[in-house]
């Protein structure tokens, strides 16, 4: 999706809360609420929703803190009232109505790792050269297009966020 | 009497367009949401199960319930099965893949849940070739039912197709197989049991013993 969010970048909430050398990652944590969210009422997956981030990946000026998109205010299924996106990995690691962000020092597990750990990695990195164990993920259709067009390693943001990955092998940090 | 064979069957036959209808109505009115294509992908590939589950119900039907006129609709409800399996087909060929022949290819070699739902989509060829009177003369009863137990297959693999695709969410795919699952089973329970013909009413003058 080429979506025009509107937010702030994630680092200046981290920056104002000033985070010691011991933190190393950030965990994301959305509201549970069976009541309002009846997906919530059988153990899909192990609610409530979790997510992290490396601190770097945190950091970078591309991670937002979104409140609305198309100039509207977020609509609940996008995620209202405060949602994360992270343009370059799939959409999952966009965590929706955050209600709890934490500073840890170990890798959080996230709610997708949880249940299917051989298919959803920590990183999930956009990345046409690595499949998902079931289908593939070389070619994708935007949100708004009739066609389908080959996926762009990092979304297309190589060049703002591919260093953080610099050494690292993104096929088993899938 | 041929017309009003036709005329009592036509309710049942508008019925079975209605998913494509509305799908057509709703694709061409922009209603299928922000991504329409896997939307029509999903509708004619449930409905497909829908149908080849329908055309399953009928003898079970018949045989516990004495419904014999469910199986002047029997094939009806497999050609209906068999067209939304095409349309999800070439849902999949055209909108998808774009008639790429090099990737459908290494699709169905490599991702397996695209094996089992070409395969069960493949069965269904020969069942729908078949499907006329003339056939049933030209094999005979007897080949032409051995046949069309294919359906069987196609069932069973278009509710493995269905599990290997979803996410993370089995409950539908197993709904669906709960239900092939009986189906078939009503079918050995009839097998083992001696056999009872289909309730039907007394021919008269039959003799009080």
């Amino acid at each position: 999706m080429v979506i025009p969010w509107i937010g702030f970048p994630l680092r200046d909430l981290l920056a104002s809360v000033e985070p010691t050398s011991k933190a190393k990652f950030v965990e994301f944590t959305t509201l549970s609420s069976p009541g309002q969210l009846p997906g919530q009422r059988r153990p899909v997956l192990d609610w409530p929703y979790t997510e992290g981030l490396r601190l770097d990946e945190a950091m970078n000026p591309l991670t937002l803190l979104a409140v609305g998109l198309y100039g509207e205010v977020l609509p609940n299924q996008n995620g209202a009232p405060i949602r994360l996106v992270v343009p370059w990995k799939y959409g999952f690691k966009s965590i929706k109505s955050i209600v709890r962000i934490r500073l840890v020092d170990h890798q959080p597990k996230t709610a997708w790792e949880k249940s299917q750990p051989d298919e959803y990695g920590f990183y999930s990195n956009v990345n046409p050269e690595v499949d998902h164990p079931r289908w593939s993920q070389a070619r994708e259709r935007r949100i708004g297009e009739f066609t389908k067009r080959p996926t762009l390693k990092f979304n297309g943001y190589g060049d703002q966020v591919a260093s953080m990955y610099a050494g690292m092998d993104l096929r088993k940090n899938y | 009497m041929r017309l009003k064979r036709f005329l009592a069957k036509a309710p049942i036959f508008l019925m079975c367009l209605v998913p494509v209808v509305w799908l057509a109505w709703a694709a061409v009115q922009g209603r299928l949401g922000a991504n329409p294509i896997s939307v029509i992908t999903k509708e004619t590939g449930t409905w497909a199960l829908r149908f080849v589950v329908l055309t399953l119900a009928v003898t079970p039907l018949r045989r516990l319930a004495g419904w014999n006129v469910l199986v002047r609709y029997r094939r009806m409800l497999g050609l209906f099965a068999f067209f939304y399996g095409t349309l999800h087909f070439v849902t999949y060929i055209w909108l998808d893949q774009f008639f790429d022949t090099a990737s459908i290819v290494k699709d169905v070699i490599k991702r397996p849940f695209i094996t089992v739902g070409f395969t069960a989509f493949v069965l269904m060829v020969p069942l729908a070739l078949t499907s006329t009177t003339g056939w049933i003369r030209r094999l005979g009863g007897k080949r032409w039912q051995t046949l069309h137990r294919l359906v069987y297959a196609t069932a069973v693999l278009g509710v493995v197709h269905y599990w290997w695709l979803v996410k993370a969410d089995i409950s539908r795919p197993l709904t669906y197989g709960a239900i092939v699952a009986t189906l078939l089973a009503t079918r050995v329970a009839f097998r083992l049991k001696p056999k009872v013909a289909p309730r039907r009413v007394p021919a008269p003058n039959t003799r009080a013993v």
